[in-house]
């Protein structure tokens, strides 16, 4: 079983918050307010840390789209 | 004939007794009214401490109900995608040489007691138990600067902005995505939390999260007819189920010991309020004393002369 979103670079989880998103957005509007207010993603920080010492600190969400942009290179090739 | 005899070197003793008083009270006095003063103002900044605090507690306790409420919601996904592995008799691997990677739950947010404290002490125990055999990730800020002073050189992530609000399952998901793009491969992933035992009690316990190969050897995996290669969708979907769970009990435990501490805090402001107000009343009323003794006795000086 090969998976389109998996080609594309794209985790599972990736993959439930993009359709998540989606069912969100096709909501009507209170109540789309509502969930949206719910699923929001917080905006978070993340460091890498080598030997002992913090890296620097980037936004988890761009992060996390330039490594799947990265991993969807590597599978395509 | 006595008396008057007597009176003068009374007066002189008097006044050779008084008069050391007399040089030596403007000091006693300013110090009495230092220490009122200084009494009022201690007596102020208590009360705004506890008026604070008092607000903190309510701001906590309003907070508590949402993350309650959030936590029963992660439960049922922790608790549905944990039914799997245990129907799966699905164990650690003992004898691979591969690490495992330790995920430590705290947030942001200080003031809520020893709950991060607890947590970074429960870490350290299982890191000291097996030295070699971890690496971490730290959700949070305060107990990445706990562990970063004694466990610097095993850390490889750390995130913060957490503890804000009642975290979501984007989030967990977020964090579960950058934990399964690291390098090494773990044999095991343990994510640590505090358990909401009740209001008043929390415990750190940690829960496992697979990786394929130790999913792939449960004895009971016969019994569900899937494809190997849905295996890494189960292993990322099960983390960002355990992290959405430890993250969502985690949250509602620290709102809840933040409550008590502050509940505990306004009670000890308020008993500090009481003992001061009555300090400061009797420190007032001796200055008035003090005062009118003076008066008196210097009326009753000056009269005889």
């Amino acid at each position: 079983m090969a998976f389109a979103w998996k080609a594309a670079g794209i985790t599972y989880n990736r993959y439930l918050a993009v359709a998540a998103r989606v069912v969100r957005r096709s909501l009507k509007e209170d109540k789309r307010l509502a969930a949206e207010r719910r699923g929001e993603m917080s905006e978070m920080r993340f460091a890498k840390w080598e030997g002992g010492k913090q890296g620097d600190h980037k936004d988890l969400e761009t992060a996390n789209a330039k490594a799947l942009a990265e991993n969807a290179g590597q599978q395509s090739q | 004939m006595l008396s008057r005899a007597a009176r003068p070197a009374l007066q002189a003793g008097s006044a050779a007794a008084f008069r050391p008083a007399v040089v030596a009270l403007p000091t006693l006095q300013n110090a009495n009214y230092a220490t009122l003063r200084e009494i009022e103002g201690r007596l102020k900044s208590i009360k705004n401490i506890s008026k604070i605090t008092k607000t903190m507690k309510i701001v906590a306790s309003t907070k508590l109900t949402r993350a309650q409420r959030a936590m029963e919601a992660a439960k049922k996904y922790g608790a549905t995608s944990q039914q799997v592995f245990d129907e799966a008799e699905t164990k650690e691997a003992e004898d691979s040489n591969e690490k495992t990677l330790l995920v430590v739950c705290s947030s942001d947010k200080g003031l809520c007691g020893g709950v991060h404290s607890g947590l970074s002490r429960a870490a350290r125990k299982m890191l000291n138990e097996k030295p070699n055999d971890y690496d971490i990730v730290v959700l949070g800020e305060k107990c990445k600067a706990q562990l970063s002073r004694s466990n610097a050189k095993q850390i490889v992530l750390s995130f913060s902005g957490i503890g804000k609000n009642v975290p979501t399952f984007a989030d967990a998901g977020a964090i579960a995505d950058q934990i399964s793009l690291l390098p090494t491969e773990y044999k095991n992933t343990k994510v640590l939390y505090n358990k909401f035992i009740n209001a008043q009690s929390y415990q750190p316990i940690a829960i496992d999260a697979y990786n394929e190969e130790t999913i792939s050897q449960s004895p009971n995996f016969a019994q569900f007819e899937i494809d190997d290669e849905v295996l890494v969708n189960l292993r990322e979907y099960a983390l960002a189920n355990d992290l959405f769970w430890a993250l969502a009990e985690g949250h509602a435990v620290e709102q809840s010991a933040r409550r008590n501490a502050m509940d505990n805090a306004s009670k000890n402001a308020d008993e500090m309020i009481d003992k001061f107000q009555i300090l400061y009343n009797r420190t007032r009323q001796s200055v008035i004393t003090g005062e009118l003794v003076e008066i008196i006795t210097g009326a009753a000086a000056s009269e005889d002369q």
